[in-house]
């Protein structure tokens, strides 16, 4: 490589990493606690999931009570699972008979706890666990604009990969094996980016692929609705199968209703492994009532395995849509693909550990990256003026940066303490404590400062979070663990081994000053 | 330290230039060019496929855009290719769906 093409390199690397540094961080170090999004919330309502991110099975007794709410007859259903949480998410249409009540005729949606048949909002079920997940995307900024901000960054984050890997290319067998912590401390930043660089590389480059993906992917519909389609958007959707069948509302009563939970016990028999995460029933209680079921199989047991099958009580005809244990279409792999390695969720516990350290890797080139940008700035041939500018963008990055670590552990403590916390607490506390504590820190003017005071902040918080749940929740750790509450035990447990650790980098942490 | 600016290109106008073709002009092919294999291949596949592969051809585009010398040859360069590959999607027969 010429000295031009590899300057122009290193200079588009600098820029389009100091530019997007801050922002990148937020996105991984919240990213990281997504991959236990359920848990937290499982952990912070005291609440485990019942058959995880699959239906719980007293599909019959769900409908009964929501039939005696809101009327079913003439509705379309939909009972889904997001996420690995206890409570369902319930999407009704209006009735469409036209004799139904005007209380039939409101559309509804909202989160119904299978065991205690409690109905809640959006807005009521909004917990910690979503709100760190959500600030991965900053979906806190006025919709769409964080969306497209944290899809422009994921973008630039991969420009930043690929030019770092072009950049470093020569380098990159001998200085992976480069570790010099007690040379200059330029030489720490440098070797701890680039050898950390490469080890996450392909982590990264997936989640900065996928992650542009879910949040640009408007870009890609409007060019290819009007290039190829003639404007039809709906015959695109109907090509990528984005599209739910609707089925016509003949209005004429189905004398007998059937029993779904018999139909779900044998689709199960029929296929067995298989997670049913969706039942999807069209004209509840007409003849032409058609009730679809979909799921996957367990990925241990096949990785591409979607399934679907629809049920016609009137004439007791069985359509297989997707038969799970066929070989799946590409368009299908290619979506489950792209949502399996950005979320982690298809090995368990370990893949999610070693994803967790991965975000957390991910951050620390993030941060040795902006610490070798303002000590190549830090020079006696730079003037003043320029490297007090230097050192106060470094000192602002850092702040931002490094207080999310404490704040997070603080908030863990403030969902206990205040229960049930909110969507507006949550902002409200998240963001406020985030702002003084990132200012006090910028005014202390000292990076070393700033580094000690978050680790051993964020080590002790991170103790007192299992002490908190316990109090506040009366649910400690060993006891959950007995009854087999993995999710809610493993909230606690992780955070005190997050706090050995912390605790352990801070005693390890000496000045600067002698090793200069 | 910082790369050597002697390198670098020194004109606003020219790295204006260079941004933008990178940022348009690079979009602009990488979809023009899936497009295209999109109206003459198997469009379903091709759609799908470029989901992640768009990304991926974009921000090449986009380096290359700063490693040009001249910020309007690369920016013809990208309209160019953009305008053939456009009426290439034009004269594409219509879109017939294909078993998956």
């Amino acid at each position: 490589m010429g000295k031009r093409i590899y300057n122009i390199l290193f200079n588009l690397h600098t820029v389009s990493g100091i530019v997007i540094s801050v922002a990148l961080y937020v996105i991984f170090f919240a990213g990281s606690f997504s991959f236990f999004r359920d848990d937290i919330v499982a952990w912070e309502r005291n609440e485990q999931a019942v058959e995880d991110d699959h239906l719980p099975p007293n599909i019959n007794a769900i409908l009964n009570h929501i039939d005696n709410t809101y009327s079913l007859a003439g509705r379309d259903i939909n009972l889904k699972t997001y996420y690995a949480e206890r409570a369902i998410a319930v999407n009704l249409t209006p009735s469409k008979d036209s004799l139904a009540t005007e209380n039939a005729k409101q559309a509804a949606f909202f989160y119904l706890d299978p065991v205690s048949f409690e109905a809640q909002s959006y807005g009521d079920a909004y917990s910690l666990g979503e709100f760190l997940y959500r600030l991965h995307f900053f979906a806190q900024i006025y919709y769409p604009v964080g969306y497209y901000l944290s899809g422009f960054i994921a973008f630039f984050f991969l420009i930043a990969i690929i030019t770092g890997v072009l950049v470093h290319w020569k380098k990159i067998v001998p200085n992976f094996y480069t570790f010099r912590p007690w040379a200059k401390l330029k030489t720490i930043w440098t070797d701890a980016h680039t050898a950390l660089g490469i080890l996450g590389l392909p982590f990264q480059f997936i989640l900065a692929v996928t992650g542009a993906f879910f949040m640009l992917k408007a870009l890609l519909i409007a060019p290819s609705v009007l290039a190829l389609y003639d404007g039809n958007q709906n015959q695109l959707y109907e090509d990528l199968e984005f599209n739910k069948p609707t089925y016509a509302f003949l209005n004429h009563k189905l004398t007998e209703l059937p029993n779904i939970e018999a139909l779900v016990t044998k689709t199960s028999a029929k296929w067995s492994h298989f997670n049913l995460n969706e039942i999807a029933i069209s004209n509840y209680g007409d003849a032409n009532m058609q009730i679809t079921l979909n799921g996957f199989l367990d990925y241990a047991v096949k990785f591409n395995a979607p399934g679907s099958i629809t049920f016609k009580p009137h004439t007791n005809e069985t359509t297989i849509l997707k038969d799970p244990y066929l070989p799946a279409s590409y368009l299908d792999s290619v979506k489950n693909v792209m949502f399996r390695l950005h979320f982690g969720d298809y090995g368990g516990y370990f893949l999610r550990i070693v994803s967790f350290i991965l975000g957390i890797l991910s951050c620390l080139v993030i941060i040795s990256g902006v610490l070798i940008w303002l000590v190549a700035r830090d020079r006696k041939n730079i003037p003043d003026k320029k490297r007090l500018f230097y050192n106060k963008v470094a000192r602002i990055y850092m702040a931002i940066c490094l207080s999310m670590y404490p704040v997070t552990a603080l908030a863990f403590i403030a969902v206990k303490v205040i229960q049930p916390a909110g969507q507006t607490f949550l902002y409200w506390f998240y963001f406020g404590v985030w702002l003084l504590l990132s200012l006090y820190l910028i005014f202390k003017k000292d990076l070393k400062y700033m580094s000690d005071f978050c680790l051993i902040a964020g080590s002790i918080l991170g103790f007192l979070i299992p002490l908190a749940n316990g109090v506040f929740s009366n649910s400690w750790f060993w006891e959950q663990f007995a009854l087999g509450n993995v999710q809610i035990a493993f909230v606690d447990l992780f955070w005190i081994i997050l706090a050995l650790l912390s605790l352990f980098a801070f005693t390890k942490s000496k000045s600067p000053v002698k090793r200069a | 330290m910082p790369a050597n600016s002697k390198y670098l290109t020194q004109s606003k106008w020219q790295r204006f230039g260079k941004i933008s073709a990178g940022i348009l002009g690079g979009f602009g092919v990488a979809q023009t060019l899936h497009l295209t294999l999109a109206a003459y291949t198997s469009h379903v596949i091709v759609l799908i496929t470029s989901t992640f592969s768009l990304f991926i051809v974009w921000a090449a585009l986009l380096i290359c855009a700063f490693l040009a010398k001249n910020a309007l040859k690369i920016w013809g360069i990208y309209l160019a290719v953009c305008l053939v590959l456009s009426a290439l999607i034009y004269l594409a027969p219509p879109l017939h769906t294909l078993p998956s």
